[in-house]
């Protein structure tokens, strides 16, 4: 009997120990598991650039790399290429990797504003499509697609602006009517993002049965998803927007946690919550119409993606950002190299690949979740 | 120091007033209690005071300084809340959940050190949930949770704590537990302590001031003794009640009384002749169901005597041990005659009591309906060497009429739902 306690109390102490130990270096374990996932990412991209029609072999895609690296491209002879070479040097540059590198920030932008909802609201169905973002930049990129698209704006395409401009006025709206005196209570918001968001929908297919064939097939295109025609252009448009849209989010993560304990707790314990829910709607709007107004509805990364990564690294936001953001790029790679290997000759837009993939897996972890967790 | 000075200040919803002219000064090592009715505005208070609710009008100081021109962070570093309701939306352990309590003390991007886990774990310790740090916070029991909540707001290392009905998800060793620590870390620590309490007899033990709210303002606010009267509690919470002293703590103890039943007020009245605790639930009973109750003879400190005083009935009495005098027997006889109906209880008998068996008897001579309850035969509770059987004999004669026990008596005097 004697034996047996003295047992327990060890027990108990050494627990005691290792939970102040494993909070203590908690930064350090975080550091680890964000390297590990640029360092997966990183691969994901060098194997990615290896699929596709033509074969490209690893030393190419090596070289190309070396070749862009000051120091590096000094010992590597590009007069010695042979014309296959330049040929498959091409073919990276300009088809595989903007690509690659448009899945990236698009499925980094989903997950991370995905994140920032479910946290904002408390809820693990919020995401983009929900509060009617995403409906709110597919109108604006409507509009700039019957306007005629290739106009420039301050040396930006149109398309991307536009859906800024529509995507903040959605989120804004919804915000304000679904206001009560100074606060905003979750379920109202989500019951009028989701009617608004309806309403969006028809008025972007109402756009459909105005339009002429021409635009009609340009607007069908963009809404299916797809990221086959991004390009180095609107890729670097969008990328400013995305970057600083994580980076500021993560400023907040901390506040996040708090108040995804809800409203007032985060109050008691010292945040502005209505300040900080703006800042932080605004900046999940922003990192959708990044990405929407360059590949189109690209459906359930944005909600699937926070979720899966919520239940292996933990609810902690200043994990979660990063961490949904590498796994959505990740994630989202691997959906756009199945895309354009699957179908041989013609490809699969990448957001069929992505409801294909993600209904299934949603249906199964909310079947899950409802015996693990009281969400 | 911190101090906190409410002054004046007036909530509406709409136009509905929730909160209107409330004063309040809170010093170190205060406890406070707020006490009343359902929807009398507690939690509007609490929330008013914790940065929540802004007042339409009036201000909320610490330290002298408005609470809506510090940041909210300054206000967190000086003031903690243990809120009502404690959903926690995501799965957080209890120890992440204890460490957000840190938050008021970190820079925008610092990480918790090894000194703020170092403050967390002394509050879980506090709070007996160390041992439950790693656990997800909604694997957790009500209990558990609750005080892990009250840990978080005790790693903020508050100097006024504010409490929403803490107790309300705890059994009864926890809500002792937690009051105990509460009132040491504001004894101790000069915690200014504000808590709605739903318990009377939890506020009276542990608080120093009660606020006691009635239709959205301060009814009544003062010391323990000075608040908690009957008065106060009839007009506030419309509960009759008596107030004795809580015989360990010495406090003011709260006993409300059921509500006698106004539309079955009955005009008839019934004697009950008990003793040593025989006649208690039938008193009580009798009382509730809107009989004019009256008793007798019984001794001072009698426990039945103690349930007349308790429920004011009329009762008669003779010093505690002594045998019935033939004053208290006369009036005893008197009262008997102005009843409709009689009860007798199973109350055992010796020489000092014998005179109420002859009670009975009489009350059957004048022809009033008489009940014996016979729940232990006389035999067993005959002290006077067969004269009470003889006499219980005679009542029997009389045409008094035995039964087993209280439930037995007819439905007409107590219907069964209720015995």
């Amino acid at each position: 009997m004697n034996n047996n306690n003295n047992n327990n109390t060890v027990d108990t102490c050494n627990n005691s120990q290792r939970t102040e130990k494993v909070y203590s270096q908690r930064a350090k374990r975080w550091k680890l598991v964000i390297a590990g996932l640029i360092a997966s990412l990183i691969v994901t991209i060098i194997v990615s650039l290896n699929i596709g029609y033509t074969f490209i072999s690893y030393s190419d895609i090596l070289t190309f790399f070396g070749t862009r690296i000051p120091y590096v491209n000094n010992l590597i002879d590009t007069t010695a290429f042979t014309r296959e070479q330049l040929a498959n040097q091409a073919i990276i540059l300009d088809i595989r990797l903007p690509r690659i590198l448009a899945a990236l920030i698009i499925g980094a932008a989903l997950s991370a504003s995905g994140t920032l909802f479910q946290g904002v609201f408390r809820n693990p169905m919020a995401d983009p499509y929900v509060l009617g973002v995403s409906a709110g930049a597919s109108v604006g990129v409507g509009i700039a697609i019957l306007w005629g698209t290739g106009i420039n704006f301050f040396g930006f395409p149109i398309v991307p602006i536009a859906a800024f401009l529509t995507a903040l006025a959605t989120i804004f709206f919804v915000y304000s009517i679904s206001k009560v005196g100074t606060r905003v209570p979750e379920m109202s918001l989500l019951l009028t993002g989701i009617a608004v968001s309806i309403f969006l929908a028809a008025i972007f297919q109402a756009m459909q049965f105005i339009t002429t064939d021409h635009k009609l097939s340009q607007l069908v295109n963009w809404q299916i998803g797809s990221i086959t025609n991004v390009g180095w252009a609107n890729w670097w448009a969008v990328l400013p927007f995305i970057v600083a849209g994580i980076a500021l989010s993560y400023f907040y993560a901390r506040d996040l946690n708090m108040i995804s304990l809800g409203e007032d707790t985060a109050q008691h314990l010292g945040v502005n919550t209505s300040r900080t829910k703006k800042i932080l709607l605004v900046l999940g709007s922003i990192m959708t119409a990044a990405a929407v107004s360059i590949s189109g509805l690209i459906g359930f990364v944005g909600l699937m993606i926070p979720h899966i990564t919520r239940l292996i690294v933990g609810p902690d936001h200043r994990l979660l950002i990063p961490t949904s953001a590498l796994l959505g790029a990740i994630y989202l790679i691997i959906c756009d190299n199945i895309a354009r290997s699957i179908g041989g000759a013609t490809e699969v837009p990448v957001g069929i690949i992505t409801a294909l993939a993600g209904g299934p897996f949603l249906v199964f972890l909310l079947r899950r979740s409802r015996q693990k967790y009281r969400m | 120091m911190v101090t906190l000075n409410v002054n004046g200040i007036e909530c509406r919803y709409g136009s509905t007033k929730i909160l209107s002219n409330i004063n309040l000064n809170v010093k170190p090592g205060c406890f406070i209690g707020i006490l009343g009715p359902n929807g009398s505005g507690k939690t509007t208070l609490l929330k008013s005071i914790s940065r929540v609710l802004k007042p339409h009008n009036g201000s909320i100081l610490i330290d002298k300084e408005n609470i809506y021109t510090l940041k909210p962070k300054q206000v967190a570093q000086k003031m903690a809340v243990v809120p009502q309701y404690n959903d926690v939306g995501f799965n957080f352990s209890a120890m992440d959940v204890v460490l957000m309590g840190r938050n008021p003390h970190l820079g925008d991007f610092q990480m918790e050190s090894s000194k703020d886990v170092e403050i967390a774990k002394n509050a879980m310790e506090l709070t007996n949930t160390w041992t439950l740090a790693e656990r997800p916070i909604n694997e957790l029991s009500g209990g558990e949770a609750q005080r892990v909540i009250i840990a978080r707001a005790l790693a903020q290392e508050p100097k006024i704590l504010l409490l929403d009905e803490p107790m309300s998800h705890l059994d009864i060793i926890n809500q002792i537990e937690l009051m105990d620590l509460v009132k040491t870390l504001c004894t101790k620590n000069n915690l200014a302590v504000l808590a709605v309490i739903h318990d009377l007899n939890m506020a009276s033990r542990y608080c120093d001031t009660i606020l006691l709210l009635k239709d959205n303002t301060i009814f009544a606010l003062g010391s323990v003794e000075e608040v908690m009267t009957p008065e106060n509690i009839l007009s506030v919470f419309g509960v009759d009640s008596i107030i004795r002293k809580n015989p360990i703590t010495n406090a003011p103890y709260v006993i409300p009384l059921s509500p006698k039943k106004l539309s079955e007020e009955k005009n008839s009245s019934i004697h009950v002749i008990c003793g040593a605790g025989t006649g208690t639930t039938l008193l009580k009973t009798l009382r509730d169901e809107g009989y004019n109750v009256s008793a007798g003879v019984l001794n001072v400190a009698d426990s039945d005597f103690e349930t007349c005083e308790l429920l004011k009935l009329l009762s008669l009495s003779d010093p505690p041990f002594s045998a019935i005098t033939d004053k208290a027997h006369e009036a005893n006889l008197a009262m008997i005659k102005n009843a409709n109906m009689v009860i007798l209880t199973a109350v055992p008998f010796g020489l000092g009591n014998i005179k109420n068996l002859e009670a009975a008897i009489e009350a059957t001579k004048y022809g009033i309906p008489t009940y014996v309850i016979d729940e232990t035969p006389i035999i067993e509770r005959d002290f006077t060497h067969g004269k009470a059987i003889s006499l219980m004999q005679q009542l029997k004669e009389h045409g008094a009429i035995f039964v087993k026990d209280s439930t037995e008596l007819p439905h007409s005097i107590i219907p069964k739902n209720n015995s």
